[in-house]
């Protein structure tokens, strides 16, 4: 139904005679899909074996949040708060150089949740209700104690930038089904990007098929999307009409080139794109009932919430990979005053994710559809100041939900104070090789030949969580 | 049970026979021979280049397509050199030209024009992995990085030897230290990616070490050697210690942003222009501090104090002394504790104001006076002192050291394929080492760099490379298809004195790029993929052609060369915790050639980007050729075209009288050719109901626009 083209669209491409025909069929007519590559960088394609998920949904927590104080309770660290760190703990990198603080107990409560019954403090009530759904991984870690290079860790496997996200992966290996809306699609907090910018979505060595979109709400969701300011519909149509006949005429004397066909494709599949991602990402036709799930009835919970929904609008129509940042540039990053900063975005997000969580089991969705969790880095136990906590690469906590994931159970855990991944760790290569397990990749065999090199996500290492696999 | 077979494999390979392709026996590792020229029966050929191309097509009984149309020729060259439209005057002068020497006319006035400079300069700075800015969080601008591409721009337009060209770019600054060009072209190891605020800087440098080993492998030897880092190199007969006897030819280098480079004579003029300064007005400064330092320290002082411990500390510690999370927490504190001009004037009293502007008015009755800030680059200088040792690191990890490597080449590459320490001549002030590592890669004897440099000029003339993988000439890369040729060029470019001109109008001469794009059923059936050359592959203009032939058909271009890169509006917009960067003011510096326009790691254009724009954080050697719809998009929806169609529709309203001519004249000026009869109509009847910028647009997203016949 919502590939339909418009009644707009149909009148004026009946009139033109050659919109509506899909591309691959418009293609295979003129047994040009042979090559692949050369006709449609995102032409669905199949995975290595059945996929548990068929699309994700990444809602990364920019800035780095604390995982003592929502997903990983340490009444060890309450025991010990106002002491230094334990010689037993042994030397540790940190950015601001904390380690020779005090540790700081967290403030929060934590409780138990569904049947499985996981802590989960109480800045997080709503996941909490939905924890039977989610797999936390509480030994997370990674490389680098600075944001931008943990960023590009968290997206693309690699501390160093310039290399391909995980969004450019999916897209690279699964294309799309729906080519009236980007493959892969960002929805960056409006006030600000990441710390690393667009290279943390960006497609490195892959070709530029692959990258993000930005995507805002409003009637020009995507750049360059909306017909230019003077020109009518009518008119955007009849020039589109002269360029396709003009490369009608211009093909028939070079017949067999298929770069010039999907050119010529590309243009109608423009002009589709530009009648329906408006679409997408209009919200009056959502009911008050579904609006409130998200928390969009609610100031706090308003902006985050919309966002979760556009993602939802959009897995169901197709985009593969849907990526939501939470936090402004500084986001997460409490080196002072935790409280106050997570309280806030604890608030901000809490229910617009587990509206997200509901919403998509209410539609079927969440059985293919994964659902990650999580942040650069987490935080340090020491304190950073009097109320801070500084940047902690060595353990953290992240999420997976849906998508073949078995839910309600913990993997790994930090040390007695979540310092450090203590057991069942589970290194950023591992949560990516497992994503792409889920999504139906041997993550050692997607790979792409880069200056020599056949090039892969997860560099040189890499095992999936089998644990975490129903 | 998989540790037996792979025990079993282990042992097995040791037992086969050496073959014919054993690594070693790689045609890459041999320097190339000069191969004769093959005759063809029945066939007198001028250009040697198209005899070894015709024998191909003989053996396998395929033949030329004809040539391309004077029109479609021009159109074709012009783009391939200069990255532009050929105007319609051009045209007509070439389609009218009788004489027998009307093309190599035309080859040899594109190649004395410095747009050619402008156009090849871009595929080099793809290979450079050239960008403006740091990349990372706060992608710092590089204030002088465009001197590097104002360089290699300017060794384009004056043929450089590209031995010469090699040399500078590595070991500028010891083979030619008294020459400004030489010390800002050792840049190019510097081009990278760096995150200045790491917390790690010990690894920081050697990031930087890494990537310039890497980009210097790829870009002069087509050499992949970065796997090798880690572990010797799986598929390539490179090993780990090779790769560390590479990168000891950087080890002793200084990573600096400030190399002077004022020739001799300028920095003298300079150097008294500023004593003179200095002097004139010494006493009128210190008088204007004496008034202003102290409200500035009080005001620095109480702003300093509401900041964190950790933060005040960080402030006080002297700049070189301050660690990773000390200098992020200056650069994100920092704007809370300036003080600015305005705020000094608000604290001072009625008495001081008066004084200070009195000052401040005599001070700039001698601004005529006051020097320009010395020119500085990026660039390489030795650190001096005995060098520092180079270990082999245990999988490529800085903390896990191994054995002591001395500089030297890749062993596979040595007489005998043995390794062997280089012979470093130490020069006053500098290791000479990487003089050592450039004469080696620029030497004829070097059997990669004449074969990897011809093959990226006909990479870029005829579409693909003799060898595919334009830098990957290893085992994993692509075979030549045609090796002999590959040879021949290598040798004709090193006989020629390493000037890459003469290799390029030897290619454009040949009656195999004068082809048109034709295919015949014979070469549909038996070289669907063109090896064999028997018709041009069609080219297709790359993001900044577009975006400068929508300036020029408009009649808009402005071709100003060089200097700091133009900052559009949408470059400004800061992305995460990026540096600002100031606008240009000058509107009319927008129009200028894309090459021209500032390039920032973190946010690229998005019109370039949607054409493919390749990443610039690591070597380019081929650009993607991708076709999607938000491409199409930005063609058709971009401000830049809107503003280019309608430049156009007013320069046809000016230039041209009738609907007719107008018509005629927009197909001139996009397409490089008069409209067909059928076009004509098609034209007018849409003009009808559209209005003539319409047209203009639609012309600039027709396939004919961006692909070259």
């Amino acid at each position: 139904m919502l590939s339909d083209p418009t009644w707009f669209e149909r009148r004026a491409f009946l009139k033109s005679g050659f919109g509506a025909i899909a591309l691959a069929a418009m293609l295979r007519e003129q047994g040009l899909l042979a090559d692949e590559k050369v006709v449609d960088p995102l032409a669905p394609k199949k995975p290595h074996f059945e996929a548990s998920a068929k699309r994700v949904i990444f809602l990364f927590m920019s800035g780095g949040p604390s995982h003592m104080d929502t997903f990983d309770p340490k009444p060890e660290l309450t025991r010990l708060h106002g002491e230094k760190l334990p010689e037993s703990f042994g030397p540790v990198k940190t950015r601001r150089g904390v380690d020779k603080n005090k540790l700081l107990a967290s403030k929060r409560t934590f409780k138990k949740y569904g049947k499985s019954g996981i802590e989960v403090s109480d800045w997080f009530p709503h996941i909490g209700a939905n924890i039977d759904d989610v797999c936390l991984l509480r030994g997370c870690y990674g490389d680098s104690v600075t944001h931008p290079e943990s960023v590009y860790l968290m997206n693309t496997g690699s501390i160093l930038m310039g290399r391909p996200s995980l969004g450019a992966w999916v897209s690279y290996g699964l294309g799309t089904e729906n080519r009236n809306m980007p493959a892969f699609v960002v929805l960056p907090d409006p006030g600000g990007w990441p710390k690393g910018g667009a290279p943390a979505w960006g497609n490195g060595y892959i070709p530029a098929a692959y990258q993000g979109t930005v995507v805002k709400g409003g009637a020009a969701p995507i750049e360059h999307l909306a017909t230019p300011p003077g020109v009518s519909a009518e008119q955007q149509r009849r020039t589109l009409d002269f360029i396709g006949e003009s490369n009608r005429t211009h093909g028939e004397s070079r017949s067999g080139d298929s770069e010039l066909s999907a050119r010529i494709a590309a243009y109608e599949l423009a002009y589709r794109m530009q009648a329906h991602a408006p679409e997408v990402v209009d919200l009056t036709k959502e009911t008050a009932e579904t609006k409130a799930r998200y928390g969009i009835d609610r100031k706090e919970t308003s902006e985050f919430g919309t966002r979760c929904l556009l993602a939802r609008r959009m897995v169901e129509r197709g985009v593969r990979f849907v990526q939501l940042y939470s936090g402004d540039t500084n986001g997460w990053d409490a080196h002072s005053d935790l409280e106050a900063n997570h309280s806030k975005l604890c608030l901000q997000s809490d229910k617009p994710i587990a509206g997200l969580l509901t919403d998509l089991k209410r539609n079927g969705l969440l059985k293919d559809t994964l659902v990650v969790w999580g942040g650069e880095f987490g935080r340090t136990p020491m304190t950073e100041g009097t109320n801070g906590r500084d940047h902690n690469p060595h353990g953290f906590s992240m999420w997976l939900a849906g998508g073949g994931v078995k839910g309600g159970q913990t993997i790994g855990n930090t040390d007695a104070i979540g310092l450090r991944a203590a057991e069942g760790k589970t290194h950023v290569h591992d949560v990516h090789a497992t994503i792409l397990h889920l999504l139906g990749f041997n993550h050692l065999k997607l790979t792409f030949r880069h200056n020599g090199r056949n090039e892969r996500l997860t560099d040189n290492a890499g095992e999936v969580i089998e644990k975490a696999l129903t | 049970m998989r540790t037996a077979a792979a025990l079993l494999l282990l042992v097995a390979i040791p037992l086969l026979p050496v073959r014919a392709d054993e690594p070693q026996n790689h045609w890459a590792w041999k320097k190339p021979e000069r191969p004769k020229v093959p005759a063809i029966e029945g066939q007198t050929l001028a250009n040697p280049i198209d005899a070894f191309i015709r024998a191909k097509l003989t053996d396998a009984k395929l033949s030329p397509a004809p040539p391309a149309t004077r029109e479609q020729l021009i159109r074709r060259v012009t783009f391939d050199l200069h990255g532009l439209p050929s105007t319609p005057e051009e045209v007509d002068a070439f389609v009218t030209d009788k004489a027998p020497d009307a093309w190599s006319k035309v080859v040899d006035r594109l190649l004395a024009s410095p747009r050619y400079g402008e156009r090849w300069g871009r595929h080099w700075l793809d290979l450079a992995r050239y960008a403006d800015t740091n990349g990372y969080e706060f992608d710092e601008p590089r204030p002088d990085a465009w001197r590097y591409r104002d360089y290699v721009i300017k060794a384009l337009n004056d043929d450089k030897p590209f031995n010469r060209f090699v040399i500078e770019q590595l070991a500028g600054d010891e083979a030619f230290p008294n020459e400004p060009d030489a010390l800002i072209a050792t840049g190019f190891n510097l081009l990278g990616p760096d995150m200045t605020d790491s917390a790690d800087q010990p690894q920081r440098r050697f990031n930087t070490l890494t990537d310039m080993t890497d980009t210097a492998a790829l870009a002069f030897l087509g050499l992949t050697v970065t796997c090798a880092r880690c572990h010797d190199h799986k598929f390539e007969p490179i090993s780990q210690k090779d790769y560390f006897r590479l990168q000891a030819f950087f080890t002793p280098a200084n990573f600096r942003k400030d190399v002077p480079v004022a020739t001799p004579a300028d920095a003298k003029v300079r150097a008294a222009a500023a004593r003179e300064y200095d002097e004139l007005t010494t006493d009128l400064r210190k008088q204007i501090a004496a008034i202003e330092e102290p409200h500035r320290k009080k005001m620095y002082e109480a702003k300093l104090a509401k900041l964190t411990a950790d933060a005040q500390a960080a402030h006080r510690a002297a700049p070189d002394q301050r660690t990773g999370g000390q200098l992020e927490l200056v650069a994100e504190t920092e704007s809370k504790v300036r003080v600015t001009d305005a705020e000094i004037a608000k604290a001072l009293t009625a008495n001081e104001v008066a004084k200070t502007n009195e000052l401040r008015a005599k001070l700039k009755t001698f601004d005529d006076k006051k020097p320009l800030a010395s020119p500085v680059a990026l660039g390489l200088s030795d650190k001096p002192g005995t060098p520092p040792k180079t270990f082999l690191l245990e999988r490529g990890e800085l903390t896990k050291k191994g054995e002591e490597v001395l500089a030297g080449f890749p062993a596979i590459l040595l007489p005998g394929g043995k390794a062997a320490p280089a012979t470093v001549q130490t020069l006053p002030g500098s290791t000479g080492r990487r003089l050592a590592l450039a004469n080696w890669i620029a030497s004829s004897d070097n059997p990669l760099t004449a074969r990897v440099i011809v093959n990226r000029l006909w990479q870029h003339h005829f579409g693909k490379g003799i060898v595919a993988t334009a830098s990957d000439f290893g085992l994993r890369g692509q075979k030549p298809t045609h090796p002999e040729l590959l040879d021949w060029l290598a040798s004709e470019l090193v006989t020629g004195e390493w000037k890459l001109k003469r290799l390029h109008r030897m290619m454009l001469l040949s009656e195999t790029y004068q082809q048109s794009t034709q295919v015949s059923k014979a070469a549909t059936a038996f070289d669907p993929d063109n090896k064999l050359l028997s018709h041009a592959n069609r080219l297709r203009l790359e993001g900044e052609a577009v975006r400068d032939a929508l300036f020029v058909v408009g009649g808009r271009l402005n071709t100003k060369m060089g200097g700091p890169g133009v900052v559009l509006p949408e470059a400004a917009r800061a992305a995460g915790g990026s540096r600002p960067v100031t606008v240009t003011t000058d509107t009319k510096e927008y129009a200028r050639r894309s090459v021209y326009l500032f390039s920032r790691r973190n946010l690229k254009l998005a019109f370039l980007e949607a054409f493919d724009l390749p990443d610039s954080n690591l070597s380019c050697p081929k650009r993607e050729r991708s076709t999607t719809a938000t491409q199409a998009l930005a063609l058709l929806n971009a401000d830049e075209t809107m503003a280019a169609a309608k430049a156009l529709a007013e320069r046809l309203t000016r230039e041209a009288k009738t609907e007719e001519e107008r018509v005629v004249l927009a197909f001139r000026l996009t397409l490089g050719r008069a409209p067909s009869e059928k076009e004509r109509e098609r034209a007018k009847a849409f003009l009808t109901k559209s209005p003539l910028s319409e047209l203009c647009r639609a012309l600039f997203n027709v396939n004919e626009f961006i692909y070259l016949d």
